[in-house]
């Protein structure tokens, strides 16, 4: 009984951390050019998704308020901070406004595109490829490549596919294989993470991390965080500084990192961690 | 720039909403760290739970709104879109901009209708395919229905296939239970018939036994009676006897040297000859011998070796020449073609035509018949009696030579082997030995004991008649040649022309003359001894040589010939003079073909082709 509860459990984990949506709502720049005035446009976007992917119909609504000859590639910004597509859409999210008002008002822009700070994505392919070397990279570290190696090209497909078109069961037909380790080994070889900060200078810390340590013992995230980051970790006593969020929720620092990689991985086979400060009010 | 009023207001609120709560529940569990003695199921709980908030403050809330906002948005921008159209048309107009749009509707209305007749259109051929559809649905069931029933035949066919193969198989076990019983049955024969074998064998063996026994015991018995005689010769040689001086003392002389394998002790032959009625030697030798004979002829033997050996021969002193007939009788039905007395002058014996032989006895100047013998398929052609005149041997038309015993009418023997008419049957000089000539050309050699032709001797032409001598086959031949052969080797030694062809043979009692009777009216007569080719030749005037078999004889003394002519006479010629002596016509009406000299000279019988039988005697 308490297993079929953990099975059904992890399964409820994974879908909801597939369908997790957040309540967007595009606003034109002023200083875009338009034709008359352009009302907002609101979208619930996913959280695992790539912003260049789901944001057509964003597009649609506010050319049709421009003429076509100032419409370059539409970028997007919050607060001022231009928004990479090539993170995932929560990691932005949890990063830049996990805690302030719903809907996330993100600012459409067509013209200055920031080249120092964005990739450019002229089509959906760039982001196919992006995705793919992230999962490639994250089997690396998980099963030294071979699993991601055995796979057919249309079963990477497979997963690409299941990632453009929302289908949760087509991608976990292929995913699980991923998420496989032999039993001995108790878990990945190393957990594939990273870990952003908001007041950092470097993008993100990424290391190799064992889930088990060589007395047999399971890491925990608590464990993850002192060994990466351990200013986040509150020290004993103090109230806590730094939040540390994982789709939104901020996991039980005893959970085990193995379990963590297994359940709460974005598509892209990486566990996405941001390390945020704890909001005052 | 352009900020819709919708923005402002109600997305607010919710968050103040979730965000203290949200806070509350972080800051709630931020105050209970590190506590021991929770199990994996809390962290997963928590996060659980956790995923359920957030969804609910972050998604569930705006989904509805968000959905709502957008068709909204749609629609405003469609009638914004259709207003926009219509204002950026050239607006000088008003009238016109109504007109338009008067024009723009009915244009509106023309393709609603056009649409609606596709629709039309399209549910016609929806119809259609429908139709089409239900048809091959139709058409399918009914194959399957046919292939229903098709299978079922199939089903019914195995089923009887199998029944079949299963009589099949019970038949066949049958047939093989009979097999084996017949195998038996036939393993049981053989065995029966190698024990039948082997016990024919047996009785083979027991049966050659005893013929042996019984053989060895005439053989004794032989012996001993032999012994027997001996003695008892012996004593009755020694015994003294009252006879004439002319006669010798009884010794015992051998006779013929041919005999030297047998017994030596044959019956003496006196230097003078004997007349039949009168007997120079003790009367009662020749009693007692002949009886010993007469005790030891036995019924049924072809020929014993007593008979052979103890045989008198008589020798003629001299012949008469006959001067009238005694007796003229009609012999015969049809012609006679052969005649001849026996040498021990008791018998004549007369063939022919009508396939039997008949046996008369001559006695006070007439012929008494005595015995018919038969047995012959056809004609005969020529009689010969054996040196004791109890065997008759008669050469037949029927390819065969005929044997009887004196006393019985059916023949003894048949040799048969000769493809043609056998022609002449002669014994031969060896005891149990016949030859046989015939029109085949050949001379065969017969032995009696094995009834079976020992020798053949091709001859290039038509034997006619043979003589046997000591040593030789003499054969005439329709070649004109006579030719003599060696007995032991039947090769031919000896040919000797002939006048013409050679129809008949005799040999004189001393075996020195050959007489030979030509068809060209002239008597031969050879003198064998010298073998030189002086031949003396008797003609006569009116004497014409009748048929290809005119038989002529020798008289018993040598002295005279005697043959029987065309013109029914007998002519009889001396041999020393060469001339003819006496002619005896007007008894046969037609041509004669046999004469017979009888042994002692007395009588001649001459037979002719009407079944006349004459006897002539010089009294």
């Amino acid at each position: 009984m308490i297993l079929e509860t953990f099975m059904a459990d992890d399964k409820d984990v994974l879908r909801d951390v597939w369908f997790g949506r957040i309540p967007t709502s595009f606003t034109l720049n002023q200083d875009e050019v338009t034709e008359r005035e352009a009302e907002p446009y609101y979208l619930l976007l996913p959280r695992v998704s790539y912003l260049t992917l789901v944001t057509d119909k964003v597009k649609k609504h506010f050319l049709k308020v421009m003429r076509a000859e100032d419409v370059e590639e539409m970028w997007f910004e919050y607060e001022g901070t231009p928004l990479k597509w090539h993170y995932p859409i929560g990691v932005l999210f949890d990063l830049h406004a996990s805690n302030t008002v719903l809907p996330w008002s993100i600012t459409v822009h067509f013209k200055n595109f920031p080249d120092s700070d964005l990739l450019h994505c002229p089509s959906s392919s760039v982001v196919e490829a992006h995705f793919m070397s992230s999962i490639k990279e994250a089997d690396a570290l998980k099963h030294k490549s071979q699993v991601v190696n055995d796979m057919q090209k249309k079963d990477h497909k497979q997963l690409w596919m299941g990632l453009q078109n929302d289908k949760f069961d087509q991608f976990w037909a292929m995913n699980r294989k991923l998420m496989e380790y032999p039993t001995e080994e108790g878990g990945f070889r190393y957990i594939p993470f990273r870990i952003y900060q908001t007041m950092s200078d470097r993008p993100f810390i990424q290391r190799l991390f064992r889930p088990v340590s060589p007395e047999g013992n399971v890491h925990t995230l608590g464990d993850l965080m002192k060994e990466m980051d351990p200013a986040a970790l509150p020290n004993d006593g103090e109230p806590k500084r730094y939040q540390v969020v994982i789709h939104g929720i901020e996991p039980l620092l005893e959970t085990p990192l193995q379990w963590l990689s297994e359940h709460l991985s974005h598509p892209d086979n990486f566990l996405h961690i941001c390390v945020i400060p704890t909001p005052t009010d | 720039m352009n900020q819709p009023g919708l923005r402002a207001s109600w997305p607010t609120r919710p968050a103040v909403l979730t965000d203290p709560a949200g806070v509350s529940e972080r800051s709630g569990r931020v105050l209970a760290p590190g506590g021991g003695g929770r199990s994996a199921e809390s962290w997963k709980k928590d996060i659980v739970r956790q995923l359920k908030h957030r969804d609910l403050s972050q998604h569930a809330m705006f989904q509805d709104l968000i959905r709502f906002y957008t068709q909204l948005l749609e629609k405003t921008s469609l009638a914004k879109g259709i207003l926009s159209c219509s204002v950026r048309r050239p607006s000088s107009d008003s009238s016109s901009s109504v007109s338009s749009l008067l024009q723009r509707n009915n244009q509106l209305k023309k393709t609603t209708g056009e649409l609606a007749y596709q629709v039309v259109e399209l549910q016609q051929q929806i119809k259609i395919k429908e139709c089409v559809l239900e048809e091959q649905h139709a058409r399918l069931s009914e194959e399957e229905r046919r292939l229903a029933g098709v299978l079922d035949a199939r089903q019914e066919l195995q089923e009887r296939v199998g029944q079949v193969q299963e009589k099949n198989g019970a038949l066949k076990m049958e047939y093989d239970v009979l097999l084996e019983r017949q195998r038996e049955a036939e393993t049981r024969l053989r065995e029966e018939k190698v024990k039948e074998g082997h016990l024919l064998e047996d009785m083979i063996h027991l049966k050659k036994q005893a013929a042996a026994r019984m053989n060895s015991r005439n053989e004794r018995r032989s012996r001993a009676r032999q012994a027997n005689l001996q003695k008892e010769l012996q004593t009755a040689a020694r015994s003294k006897v009252t006879v004439d001086s002319s006669s010798s003392a009884p010794t015992s002389r051998s006779t013929s040297p041919k005999k030297e394998n047998h017994d030596p002790e044959s019956t003496e032959k006196p230097h003078t000859r004997l007349f039949r009625s009168a007997s120079a030697t003790s009367p009662r030798i020749l009693n007692s011998i002949r009886e010993l004979f007469d005790r030891k002829r036995r019924g049924h033997s072809v020929c014993s070796l007593e008979e052979d050996l103890m045989c008198p021969v008589g020798i003629c002193v001299s012949a008469r020449v006959p001067v009238r007939a005694r007796q003229a009788l009609e012999a015969h039905e049809q012609g006679i073609n052969a005649v001849r007395f026996s040498s021990s002058s008791d018998l004549l014996a007369t063939g022919g035509t009508d396939r039997v032989i008949k046996l008369w006895e001559v006695r006070a100047g007439s012929l008494t018949h005595r015995a018919t013998l038969e047995g012959s398929t056809e004609g005969v052609t020529c009689i010969d009696f054996n040196p004791t005149g109890l065997k008759i041997l008669a050469a037949s038309y029927d390819k065969s030579a005929l044997l009887w015993q004196r006393d019985e009418s059916v023949p003894k023997l048949t040799l048969t082997g000769h493809s043609r008419k056998v022609t002449a049957a002669r014994f031969s000089s060896l005891p149990h030995q016949v030859v046989t000539g015939s029109a085949d050309r050949t001379i065969r050699l017969w032995d009696l004991h094995r009834a079976a032709c020992v020798q053949v001797a091709d001859v290039p032409s038509y034997c006619s008649d043979l003589v046997c001598s000591e040593n030789s086959i003499i054969s005439g031949h329709y070649d004109c040649k006579i030719r003599v052969w060696d007995t032991r080797t039947v090769s031919c030694v000896q040919e000797l022309p002939a006048q013409g062809k050679v129809t008949s043979l005799d040999i004189s009692s001393d075996h020195r003359q050959l007489l030979s009777c030509c068809r060209d009216d002239c008597l031969q007569l050879v003198d064998l001894r010298r073998w030189s080719n002086d031949r003396m030749c008797f003609r006569a005037e009116g004497f014409k040589c009748g048929s290809d078999s005119t038989k002529a004889v020798i008289s018993p003394d040598g002295c005279f010939l005697a043959a029987g002519s065309a013109d029914g006479a007998v002519y009889i010629w001396n041999f020393s003079t060469g001339k003819l002596e006496t002619r005896l016509p007007d008894q046969h009406s037609s041509s004669i073909s046999a004469v017979s000299w009888s042994l002692s000279g007395e009588h001649v019988v001459s037979v002719d082709k009407r079944g006349l039988a004459v006897l002539w005697s010089d009294i």
